[in-house]
């Protein structure tokens, strides 16, 4: 029985079309294997046009056919028709200029307020710690972890912190060992959860980044009493200003997560969520990009670095950057 | 739970051609034609979990054991270059090669899935950044616990049990099995479809004997006993050996027996003309019931004549 003869009509339509969506077929598998850039201009110009056709057969097929093996092979040719036509089509250093330029500096912005609040509850945490330590210095024990190995506690003398300060008596293999240890560091898993705990509506988020202020706070006053302020403040500037910060920034993006759910508005929480996701997830490679720089400053700066003004000034000129940057960055309309 | 429900998802819907696996109904590309991707199961994601972490891991021991033996570098500049290898072997791994290769990993690739944007637009890199920073929450974080368990004391581990069971259950509880990042950046994860073309039944040739049936023995069945006959005529009986054979045939003489008391066919069908008694009924049902179709009256099975009272048993 030949083509024309055939009375079902859903048969016709099928012999018709068949041809164009083996060529289809033929092209998407090339797409598939060597990517939309293998194409010749033929085939790119096909493959837009087929797609579009065979997407109308299908919405045809649905209602005419019947054809059991017709309608499975229509769906899952047009799926990937459909990825190969709809796959990202920006280049990756394209991507990453973008987030550097209009992504993270207007996300900051957008979430100024909350950022803030994340460094005031740091602040709160540090005070008190700070004023938990005045009151009682085995506060220390509770509120900084340590390992046995730490030189540093209660109990160290004033030479032996002095030590650590300027020569990193904390890391034995140098440099470049500082910073690896620093990637496993306590801060960069703070600053993590902080992020992703926001969810579940903001508390731990504020507890954990209350906790680290904390653990700061009574570090501080460990040598403070010991009269060395200046000193651990320099020491401190150098990276904690840009970790400190990540934490901060880390906190606000997870506060923007938790508002989500606390106040969806109109929205769904899990839509509400989405929304929010767009700036939060922003503020947390921020943060992540902040980490990466506070490790090797705190591996390579402060091991060179040893005078308590050239510290000082390092650490706030690199505040100065992060400001500059999220401040100025972008403030154009994105293309 | 934390979350509230203003509408109502809509029911897992079944593929009508394979009442085992689920479809995503809500998918609708800029073209304005739904396409029904099956949601990837559970178990294939799982596998495809753990393939992409065995070939991280195995690629960063590789890595590490060929700078050891080239001696290019310091003791300690291995240390730095392993941890920052141990970091980009998590959350940048899985979003760059998502972003490179289209919403795929290489486990994905293995096992056959695809990551999609639930709005039916590219997948946004902002996407692929989201779910794989939360699989940072759902599975590196508690798994890293997990495997250093025997340090931690009584609270922490029913915590840690409470987290993975939270973060376990999400999937399960909505249709189309998003879990909890998927569902903050608005993706699904779906099996990869196979287009595989079987030959159009109604043009092939019927080989013997003529058999024509009354409009009134059309009426019986509906489209899904329509394609389940279908499913047994478009076995290839080239390819099967012979005891399979054999089982095929008597298969389709049942099914030829069947047909025939409940339509009443006025005459028996030997054995030997079941496969072209089928094939042709096959042909005229078709037509008959796409043209139904046509005038409105499309019918889904045999229970078509009774919806309204409770379908009876089996014909």
């Amino acid at each position: 029985m030949s083509v024309a003869q055939s009375l079902i009509r859903s048969a016709r339509f099928r012999a018709e079309r068949e041809p164009d969506w083996r060529r289809l077929e033929q092209i998407v598998t090339k797409t598939e294997r060597r990517g939309l850039r293998s194409l010749s201009l033929d085939e790119a110009q096909a493959l837009a046009t087929l797609y579009r056709q065979a997407m109308a057969s299908l919405s045809v097929a649905r209602e005419i056919s019947l054809d059991r093996a017709l309608l499975a092979y229509l769906e899952a040719l047009c799926a990937r028709a459909y990825l190969a036509v709809y796959a990202p089509q920006r280049r990756l250093r394209g991507l990453f200029s973008h987030l550097l330029v209009y992504g993270i500096p207007g996300a900051a912005r957008r979430l100024f307020p909350l950022i803030l609040v994340g460094y005031l509850i740091l602040t709160l945490g540090g005070v008190a710690g700070y004023l938990l330590f005045q009151d009682d210095p085995t506060w220390y024990n509770t509120l900084v972890p340590t390992s046995p190995d730490d030189p540093r506690g209660l109990n160290s003398s004033a030479a032996e912190l002095r030590s650590v300060i300027y020569d990193g008596a904390d890391s034995e293999g140098g440099e470049l060992s500082a910073f690896a240890a620093f990637l496993f560091s306590h801060n960069t898993r703070i600053a993590l959860l902080v992020f992703c705990l926001g969810i579940a509506v903001c508390v731990p988020s504020s507890l954990l980044t209350f906790y680290n202020g904390m653990a700061i706070g009574a570090f501080v006053a460990l040598h403070e009493s010991k009269g060395l302020l200046l000193d651990i403040t320099a020491w401190l500037s150098i990276h904690g200003v840009t970790e400190l910060s990540a934490i901060a920034i880390a906190c606000g993006g997870g506060l923007h997560l938790g508002q989500a759910v606390l106040f969806p508005g109109e929205l769904r929480r899990r839509d509400a969520l989405r929304r929010n996701a767009r700036d939060a997830v922003k503020l947390a490679l921020l943060a992540a990009l902040m980490l990466i720089a506070a490790a090797l400053l705190e591996g390579f700066g402060r091991q060179l670095v040893q005078d308590i003004p050239a510290r000082l000034t390092i650490g706030l000129s690199v505040g100065a950057f992060w400001i500059a940057w999220l401040t100025l960055c972008g403030r154009g309309e994105a293309p | 739970m934390i979350w509230r429900r203003k509408t109502k998802d809509a029911k897992p819907q079944r593929n009508p051609l394979d009442p085992d696996r689920r479809l995503i109904t809500d998918f609708v590309p800029p073209e304005g034609v739904p396409i029904r991707f099956d949601v990837a199961g559970l178990g294939a994601r799982l596998i495809a979990q753990l393939a992409d972490i065995l070939i991280t891991v195995a690629g960063l021991i590789a890595i590490m054991i060929a700078l050891v033996f080239s001696d290019l570098l310091p003791g300690t500049a291995i240390i730095v270059i392993g941890s920052l290898l141990f970091f980009a072997i998590r959350v940048p791994y899985y979003s760059l090669s998502e972003i490179l290769m289209n919403g795929q990993t290489l486990g994905k690739r293995l096992s056959g899935l695809r990551v999609i944007s639930a709005d039916g637009r590219t997948l946004s890199a902002h996407a692929v950044t989201v779910r794989n920073l939360m699989k940072e929450l759902e599975v590196f974080v508690p798994g890293t616990m997990l495997l250093a368990s025997s340090q931690l004391d009584g609270v922490s581990a029913v915590l840690l049990v409470i987290w993975i069971l939270i973060l376990g259950i999400i999937p399960f509880t909505n249709a189309n099995r998003q879990r909890l990042g998927d569902i903050l950046a608005g993706t699904y994860v779906v099996m990869l479809p196979k287009p595989v073309l079987l030959p159009d039944l109604a043009e092939a040739p019927v080989s013997e004997g003529s058999f024509s049936f009354l409009p009134h023995q059309l009426d019986h069945y509906g489209r899904y006993e329509l394609q389940t006959l279908e499913a047994l005529l478009q076995v290839n009986a080239a390819s099967l050996n012979r005891a399979a054979l054999l089982r095929h045939q008597s298969n389709l003489h049942k099914v030829a027996q069947t047909i025939t008391n409940r339509i009443g066919y006025p005459t028996r069908v030997p054995e030997d003309q079941a496969g072209a008694f089928l094939l042709s009924f096959y042909r005229t049902q078709r037509a008959y019931l796409e043209s139904r179709k046509l005038f409105g009256d499309a019918r889904e099975d045999k229970f078509h004549g009774s919806r309204d009272s409770q379908p009876s048993g089996p014909s």
